[in-house]
């Protein structure tokens, strides 16, 4: 067993970790403050190939596989969960998606653009009646022709407003519900019949945007049909199945900024004449940060690689989500709680990741999803059906 | 043992949770968002003696016991927390130590305006050195004729830049003192305001004392005296923070009820959901024992008897418990709980500062055992 | 045009401590960077390089100068050598001149090589001269810009408190300013690439056809000390009013202020 990444991945991480800390780490605050997806630095790193690190080279991609991408995800998470978010889902979800279910030709036109950062991605799943109930979901795609004509209002879709290509999940038989109702389709936005609706007003990741999507007859050609039609369920089924692993990496980085800030406070601050990182009540706080990152860490590159060689990875890429979502709260929370009044001050950078950090228990699938899934994966090979 | 509140306990109950609802509830949103305090709502809440809670009925306040203040607290909260903060950062720390404490001259200057909405108060303890280490703060008052002159700089003072009158502790050469200073003194400025996570409609400011002068009429209790007036202040401030957090999770937990109720997933409404019915459980349970803790504790204070253990007790119990709760409560409300339109996203932003103001929680578990091991004989140092 | 850029790696600086009292260099961290001035000079090849350009790196190293070279490449270089071999462990500066210059003789010599002005260990500062004579080549030292002109480069070089604008014909060896040339990020899809599809290949002595004679170095290390504690500023004590005094009349006698 050899646990050591291999030197590209090192190489990589360097990279990564030195774009993360030069270029986003300084404009972390701003970013969040200004409420501005920076699209600047999110040129920059395509630049870098680092929208499409997980893709084949052939695709325009870094090929790096999951392992790559959960390394960016992870020095992404560390300087703020806004890039890593607006990042995240256009490759671990929109991209991800083409680059599992898309053909040949699919993949040329739109793979391409979207792995080089030269088109932008989202993912169009939920609506307000559809959320954990994914299958709920009401936006319809009727054929006229060499068409689909797609109908319906999408909500809370990351990058929904700075798309150039979106994958939307509509019903095409209602009839049949999830299993054979619902196909999925890649729609380029500057499609007349797309607008935005609402921009979401949110505690925290302000730097991305959430945003309402409408379809009015919006035409989508028969050849953007991705995945076998009616086949839509299982298509993002498998797509966010495999977007959990990065999030977790996110959370990872995300917590262990939050653990090195606490160890830099702690030795720093004083009070009652000595250091507070000298009281148990702080170290040990530090030590139970360092403990469940450790095994965090080790879950993440362990599905990473399970992934990457093809095994079975769905209970595992959940696990990933669900644990690093709540590893990632203790530790932020218990960061805060360390830096005292000033954990809670805007001027400081802990309270802004305690509020982006919230979300990760409630995205791409709650934490009570993920629950639900784990379970369900352990009873399966017993015949037992783990009802939602 | 009666636990069923008398005629006036349920008529001011009544009271507080009418004029909360109908003032102040509906405000919180804005509140939250233009950062602005909640001045006006304050000088409503004047009339309803909300500014003069503590003040005996013979000085015209409302002269409520400390249990029917916990009420107001609570209900407070339950409508808006930075409104309830003010409110308990004006009665418990400044207008309690003023009756306590003050001589006759200072309650005949100060006690009609904190009480009457012409002034609010706010406590000055904390420096940048020294935050749970009070007792090392350097701000500094020397006696200058029938004045003492004040150096220093505080910070994280709460109403700072809405107050009128600010209770400021400086080291005398008798020991760390108290006094009572009117806003408008030279050599006292009120500076930077701190932009915070959640109560964004309590103003927190930094103090700076340069050669301020403050009348020795203005000092509250004798030299040396400080440290044991802020002490008591805090302990009657600890139980209201407990109050607070009471206010804010069931606040929580209601706003989640109805949400669960309401948002339908795979074809049924959500509080059909065990998790989610395990949540509203568990938060319920700890709302009750809360509940418990506060009338046990505040009923102590009321019978004169020492509650300084019950107040850390509930502080460090009600907060830690306010903030699972707004947690899990949020949680209930999925992609929602996130966004600013639901009032559980500043709910679980407010309270969280109730495990850091007044004592964190990790101060008020050294205090807790410090009482514990001193029953014992042994002494325990922080 | 050819381009040779002979770079060193070294110890990461940041992962090192200095403890006086214990007389010793502490590796906190050990990790193995390419030489910021080396990394310059990638960069300032990289900004010159056209279309029918090709850099070439070097390295003189231990084998794990390797992951230095697939660097090296994953920043933009064409191709990278690793010159190394038992017998250069004894190298100093000299030697290691040598070695670059019988290099780049193999390789048939170059129109231009880029060099860090001196590295962040040693710091001597002299492979960029010792190769230029070596190999015969123009020498321009401490460049902060660089750019083809039209009978060979045009250079910036530092001059006293001042620059200087230098032409020089090719071939020539131009060594960088480390701080004068932001270096870019390697492209993920290079990194990839500079592990899993590319060869670095490595040259030993016999390669490279040194004889033992020209290994030796010049240089013996005697000892090692810490150099004498210095005392760094002036110190003013007293009370507020006099130290303000003292400070501003010793500002005035910097020139400080007027």
């Amino acid at each position: 067993m050899d646990f050591s990444f291999p030197k590209e991945y090192q190489l990589f991480r360097r990279m990564a970790r030195d774009f993360a800390q030069n270029e986003i780490k300084p404009r972390a605050k701003a970013i969040d403050r200004d409420h501005t997806v920076p699209h600047d630095i999110i040129k920059k790193a395509a630049k870098l190939g680092l929208l499409g690190v997980p893709f084949p080279q052939k695709y325009g991609g870094m090929g790096a596989g999951e392992t790559g991408y959960c390394i960016l995800a992870e020095e992404l998470g560390r300087v703020c969960s806004s890039t890593a978010t607006v990042i995240g889902a256009h490759i671990g979800i929109a991209a991800m998606s083409i680059h599992l279910d898309g053909t040949e030709e699919q993949k040329q036109k739109y793979l391409v653009p979207l792995a080089q950062g030269t088109a932008i991605g989202a993912f169009g799943l939920t609506e307000a009646q559809a959320g954990s109930d994914a299958a709920a979901i009401k936006t319809t795609a009727v054929r006229d022709g060499d068409h689909y004509v797609l109908n319906g209002t999408k909500q809370f879709i990351t990058n929904g407003d700075i798309a150039d290509i979106m994958t939307v999940m509509a019903l095409t038989d209602p009839s049949l519900g999830a299993y054979g109702g619902i196909t999925a389709f890649i729609v380029e936005t500057d499609t007349p019949g797309f607008s935005i609706g609402t921009l979401e007003n949110k505690m925290g990741i302000r730097g991305s945007s959430t945003a309402e999507t409408v379809f009015e007859d919006v035409r989508v050609p028969k050849e953007n049909v991705l995945g076998g039609f009616g086949a839509g369920f299982l298509t993002f089924m498998k797509t966010l199945d495999v977007g959990r692993a990065s999030l977790g990496a996110a959370c990872l980085g995300g917590a262990q900024a939050a653990m090195e800030a606490s160890i830099q406070w702690a030795r720093a601050r004083e009070q009652f004449g000595v250091p507070i990182a000298t009281k148990q009540s702080v170290h040990f706080m530090i030590a139970d940060m360092a403990v469940e990152i450790e095994a965090l860490r080790s879950l993440i590159y362990r599905t990473a690689w399970m992934i990457d060689t093809g095994q079975p990875h769905i209970l595992e890429a959940s696990a990933c989500k669900l644990f690093g979502s709540e590893v990632a709260h203790r530790c932020i929370d218990k960061a805060m709680q360390i830096h005292g009044a000033l954990g809670y001050s805007r001027d400081y950078e802990i309270e802004r990741g305690w509020r982006d950090q919230r979300i990760t228990e409630i995205y791409e699938g709650t934490n009570e999803i993920q629950r639900i899934v784990v379970a369900a994966n352990i009873f399966r090979p017993y015949g037992l059906r783990i009802p939602t | 043992m009666d636990f069923s509140l008398n005629e006036d306990q349920l008529m001011f109950k009544k009271m507080f949770a009418d004029f909360c609802t109908k003032e102040i509830r509906p405000r919180g949103e804005e509140i939250d968002q233009s950062e602005v305090p909640p001045v006006d709502l304050l000088e409503k809440a004047v009339d309803q003696g909300f500014c003069a809670a503590l003040v005996p009925e013979e000085l015209d306040g409302c002269g409520l016991d400390i249990y029917t203040y916990m009420l107001m607290l609570e209900e407070v909260a339950r409508a808006d927390m930075s409104t309830a903060l003010i409110l308990s950062i004006h009665n418990s720390l400044v207008l309690k130590p003023l009756i306590d404490h003050g001589t006759d001259d200072q309650r005949a200057r100060y006690l009609e305006p904190l009480s009457f909405g012409e002034m609010i108060g706010a406590f000055a303890l904390t420096e940048p050195g020294t935050g749970s280490d009070a007792a090392a703060m350097v701000t500094t008052a020397v006696l200058d004729g029938d004045d003492y002159i004040l150096d220093g700089t505080k910070v994280w003072v709460s109403n700072g830049e809405i107050a009128g009158a600010i209770l400021i502790f400086a080291q005398a050469e008798g020991g760390i003192t108290a006094f009572l200073v009117d806003a408008g003194t030279p050599g006292l400025k009120v500076g930077y305001r701190e932009k915070t996570l959640g109560m964004r409609g309590v103003p927190c400011n930094t103090l700076y004392l340069d050669h301020a002068r403050v009348p020795a009429a203005n000092r509250l209790g004798n030299e040396g005296q400080g440290l044991k007036i802020a002490l008591q202040a805090v302990t009657l401030s600890r139980l209201g923070m407990g109050a607070l957090a009471l206010g804010g999770a069931e606040r929580a937990l209601e706003e989640a009820v109805q949400f669960s109720i309401e948002h339908i997933q795979f074809g049924v409404p959500i509080a059909r959901k065990q998790t989610i019915q395990n949540f509203v459980a568990d938060a319920k349970a700890e709302i009750e024992a809360l509940r418990s803790m506060i009338t046990h504790a505040a009923w102590l204070a009321d019978t004169d008897q020492d509650f300084r253990l019950q107040a850390s007790a509930v502080k460090l119990f009600g907060t830690q418990a306010a903030s699972g709760i707004t947690n899990r409560m949020l949680q209930v409300h999925g992609g929602y709980g996130y966004m600013k339109e639901y009032a559980i996203e500043r709910y679980y932003r407010d309270c969280r500062a109730l495990e850091i103001i007044d004592g964190t929680s990790q101060i008020l578990q050294f205090l807790i055992a410090q009482d514990v091991y001193k029953a014992e004989g042994l002494e325990i140092r922080p | 045009m050819r381009i040779i850029v002979p770079i060193k790696q070294i110890l990461d600086p940041s992962g090192l401590s200095f403890r006086r009292d214990k007389e010793r260099m502490f590796i906190n961290r050990e990790e193995w960077i390419i030489d910021p001035g080396s990394k310059a000079a990638i960069e300032a090849a990289l900004r010159l390089k056209g279309e029918e350009d090709e850099i070439l790196a070097l390295s003189v190293g231990q084998p794990r100068a390797d992951d230095a070279l697939r660097e090296a490449l994953a920043m933009g270089c064409d191709t990278a050598y690793l010159l190394s071999d038992e017998a250069f462990a004894a190298a100093d500066v000299s030697v290691t001149a040598r070695v670059l210059a019988a290099a780049v003789g193999r390789l048939g010599g170059a129109d231009l090589i880029v060099a860090g002005r001196e590295s962040g260990d040693t710091g001597a500062g002299q492979i960029g001269p010792r190769l230029a004579e070596a190999m015969g080549y123009a020498q321009v030292t401490d460049v902060v810009a660089l750019a083809i002109g039209e009978d060979g480069i045009e250079a910036t070089r530092r001059w006293g408190e001042g620059y200087a604008m230098v032409e020089a014909p090719l071939p020539v060896v131009v060594t960088v300013a480390p701080e004068a040339f932001e270096t870019r990020l390697p492209h993920g899809a290079r990194i990839m690439s500079a592990y899993r599809e590319w060869d670095v290949p490595v040259w030993t002595a016999a390669d490279l056809e040194l004889a033992d004679a020209a290994l030796s170095p010049l240089l013996a290390k005697r000892a090692e000390s810490f150099p004498p504690e210095l005392e760094v500023g002036e110190r003013f004590r007293g009370d507020p009013e006099t130290v303000a005094e003292d400070v501003v009349a010793a500002l005035k006698r910097q020139k400080a202020i007027a």
